[in-house]
């Protein structure tokens, strides 16, 4: 016989090791603690943050580690699928070949969960009570002659042996969602001033926001009166790949649906119309436009912007500062100056005040235009990560609540017209979760034969 | 105002009840006085029952659902952990380690109360159904944990008081290393404390200095055996994890119908990940023999101090879709 390759022998070792179960939780105690490193650590900052929230080394290691964007990082998706690859592994070595454990005889005696029952009547007569005994009770009987003895093994929930098996199915089901979500699914996110279309760059369907609406309530708290939105609502009218305009509502919790791209009520806000002159006179080319939260817009002429920071609602008339009073009764916006990417200041101004820029250039903030805030999501996974979650629930279930055991029966003759039938329990999590049941089956069981 | 004076009667009921009860069974833990077992019983069912009738006084009068801030959420939490536990307690006769449960129970509830801000209409966000779905599905599952956290601390105590035997005297050392004893019959555990049961079969050190007449070890021996604390704590994980699972899930079924995303790598949802994870190894390693025990035992004190941080820690440290952080 030709000797074995030293590939065939790496193999074996990676099989082994990946298939072992304490290798496994080991790999699954490391995703464990990579995912809180992402719980502790604030994802997605820039790096002064991490430098002005931890000490200098800790930051460094932070950025060096990648642990910034951690879910993102190689030790998470390397954590993962080696994950995926010991349970896998594990599933074909150990699991499936497993799931039906031969019947073989055993030393009664030598196993922790035993009973000795004595009972009258002859050898095959006692068998076939205590067969019956058990097969009324749902057990599944099977005889085998082993070696010149009649055995007979009672399994329940055999079934249920493959409740690791769905578990594992359930993680890889759902795990080929998340790729083919990555692989083929899009999103992305859009603004909609009142009165305008935007287009979903992949379907290239339309959006048109006709009204939005909102609803705030005040409630009274143990700090004061507060008032705080409770339902904001997008009329839109949507052309998809049919051709034909078709008004929809979209609210949160109430995505609408666009040729398979889910669009979700995710915010709004206030769009501002400015009026820009310079020397006085009106410049139409810059007051053209309505503004969203960052829009800047360039003064000509100069290296100087000027940026609509965020509207206010409500300034406070005592303190002329913004309030936290979502309903628009003193609105005002904040406004902030650049010159060449440097900030120079910002200013609260309300609607219809002018702000100076100099050099004969003034911005007249003239009133606010509510816009719609969308998130649209295209994600093909879904059915898979859906059905790999209710596999998961399944097998779960499967696993903790039904629990495989066997009984290994043998009669042996005690004596005239007595037999001794003695039993021992296997199952697949040990003998104490068993030993009570066991103990009320063979007080049954004695009780019944006798 | 009668509906939110009712309110402040049922919380005061629940607060003492498990506050009385939580005292009558410590006591009943080292007296094994059947009254007092009797006694804490009841006033675990009338504390539970008064937490439910509770939040559905609340949700009567407002009509808003109770559990969308931390108030409701933790009180919630007080009422499934004792739920839990009383149907452990029913089935197994545990009502020994009910005062351990009352007692940390009383705790989060009166810790819950102090983030009662009144009657807060749900933000656009929280207005789902998935809110009566997801939210009792994990706040539930949190309670299983610890009920489960529970026996595992029994466990350890008992673990290492049989340890601390075996080291303090040579007999109970050879004693401890002579091994095993008879089958355990059953989970009774509201024998007198006279009586030596089974339940030290794997605890032999204890077993020797309890025949020496040793009071604190004859007292151990009415606890259930090492070997059937194990399996009480796997038992209230197996109510914990499926929980968990379905909490998730529904989390996730509610992320993509509100935020357009199942998973969005939230604080809070990747904590909840990270604890389901720890969860999963310990259902790993409780099939390995050498493992169960006292490994399984401290990796559940593990497992629930990593709920507690997604519970509370995440909700109050951490911004996120799920934060009150101000």
């Amino acid at each position: 016989m030709a000797p074995a390759q030293p590939s065939h022998h790496v193999t074996r070792a990676l099989t082994r090791t990946l298939g072992n179960v304490t290798v496994g939780v080991a790999l699954l105690a490391l995703w464990g603690v990579l995912t809180l490193v992402g719980v502790v650590v604030e994802q997605g900052k820039d790096a002064a943050t991490y430098f002005a929230s931890y000490p200098a080394p800790i930051a460094r290691a932070i950025m060096r580690l990648n642990f910034d964007d951690i879910y993102h990082s190689g030790w998470y998706l390397a954590s993962v699928g080696l994950v995926l690859a010991s349970m896998t592994v594990a599933t074909f070595t150990k699991v499936i070949p497993r799931r039906l454990p031969p019947r073989r005889a055993v030393t009664i005696d030598a196993i922790p969960l035993h009973a000795h029952v004595t009972v009258p009547g002859n050898e095959a007569s006692v068998r076939e009570r205590v067969e019956r005994f058990f097969s009324t009770r749902g057990w599944k009987i099977v005889r085998h002659d082993i070696e010149g003895t009649q055995w007979s093994f009672a399994d329940r929930h055999n079934w249920a042996r493959i409740g690791v098996l769905v578990n594992h199915t359930a993680i890889l089901v759902i795990a080929a969602g998340t790729i083919l979500y990555w692989a083929r699914g899009f999103a992305g996110e859009t603004a909609i001033l009142t009165g305008q279309t935007a287009q979903i760059p992949q379907t290239h369907a339309l959006i048109r926001l006709d009204r939005f609406a909102y609803t705030i309530a005040p409630v009274l708290t143990k700090g004061g009166m507060v008032y705080q939105p409770i339902d904001y609502v997008s009329h839109v009218t949507v052309v998809g790949r049919n051709g034909l305009p078709t008004p929809m509502v979209v609210r949160v919790n109430h995505p609408i649906d666009v040729d398979g791209t889910l669009v979700y009520q995710a915010s709004y806000g206030f769009g501002m119309r400015v009026t820009v002159t310079h020397d006085g006179r009106p410049v139409p080319a810059l007051s053209r436009h309505t503004l969203v939260e960052g829009d800047a817009l360039s003064i000509p002429g100069t290296t100087r912007s000027v940026v609509y920071e965020r509207f206010v609602p409500t300034v406070d008339r005592q303190t002329h500062m913004p309030s936290s009073d979502p309903r628009v009764t003193n609105p005002a916006v904040i406004l902030s100056l650049q010159e060449d990417g440097t900030p120079l200041g910002a200013v609260l101004d309300p609607l219809r005040s002018p702000v100076d820029l100099g050099n004969g250039w003034r911005i007249v903030p003239q009133r606010a235009v509510l816009y719609s805030g969308f998130q649209y999501r295209y994600d093909p996974g879904v059915p898979l990560v859906a059905a790999g979650a209710v596999l998961l629930l399944i097998g779960l279930v499967i696993s903790f609540y039904f629990l495989p055991a066997r009984l290994h029966v043998r009669v042996d003759p005690a004596g005239k017209d007595a037999s001794t039938v003695g039993l021992a329990a296997t199952t697949v999590k040990g003998y104490d979760i068993f030993e009570t049941q066991f103990q009320e089956l063979v007080d049954e069981l004695r009780k019944h034969v006798d | 105002m009668h509906a939110m004076a009712l309110d402040a009667v049922l919380m005061v009921l629940a607060l003492s009840s498990y506050a009385v009860g939580a005292l009558a069974l410590v006591v009943y833990f080292f007296s094994r006085e059947g009254w007092l077992r009797n006694f804490g019983a009841t006033l675990a069912v009338t504390g539970c029952a008064a937490q439910f009738a509770q939040l559905g006084a609340r949700y009567a009068e407002t009509h808003i659902w109770p559990l969308l801030n931390l108030y409701g959420s933790l009180s919630l939490f007080s009422a499934m952990s004792v739920a839990i536990f009383i149907a452990f307690a029913f089935r197994y006769r545990l009502w020994f380690a009910g005062g351990f449960v009352l007692a940390l129970a009383a705790i989060f509830l009166a810790y819950g109360v102090t983030w009662n801000e009144g009657v807060m209409p749900a933000v656009p966000s929280l207005q789902s159904y998935w809110a009566k779905i997801h939210v009792p599905l994990v706040v539930s599952s949190y309670a299983a944990f610890l009920v489960s956290f529970v026996f595992s601390i029994l466990y350890l105590v008992k673990y290492y008081a049989n340890r601390h035997y075996a080291r303090r005297s040579t007999t109970f050392a050879a004693a401890a290393a002579g091994g095993g004893a008879a089958l355990l019959t059953s989970f009774a555990v509201d024998t007198p404390a006279a009586t030596l049961s089974p339940a030290l079969r794997d605890t032999p050190a204890l077993a020797a200095a309890a025949e020496h007449g040793d009071t604190v070890a004859e007292w151990f021996s009415t606890l259930p055996s090492l070997a059937q604390l194990d399996v009480l704590v796997y038992r209230a994980v197996a109510v914990g994890l499926p929980l968990l699972t379905l909490g998730v899930i529904t989390g996730a079924a509610w992320a993509h119908e509100a935020w357009g995303a199942y998973w969005q790598w939230d604080p809070k949802e990747t904590a909840a990940l990270a604890s389901w994870i720890l969860y999963a190894a310990y259902m790993h390693l409780h099939t390995r023999h050498a493992w169960r025990g006292l490994r399984c035992s401290w990796w559940s004190v593990i497992g629930f101090a990593s709920i507690i941080f997604c519970y509370l820690g995440v909700n109050i440290w951490i911004s996120g879709l799920h934060s009150y952080k101000m």
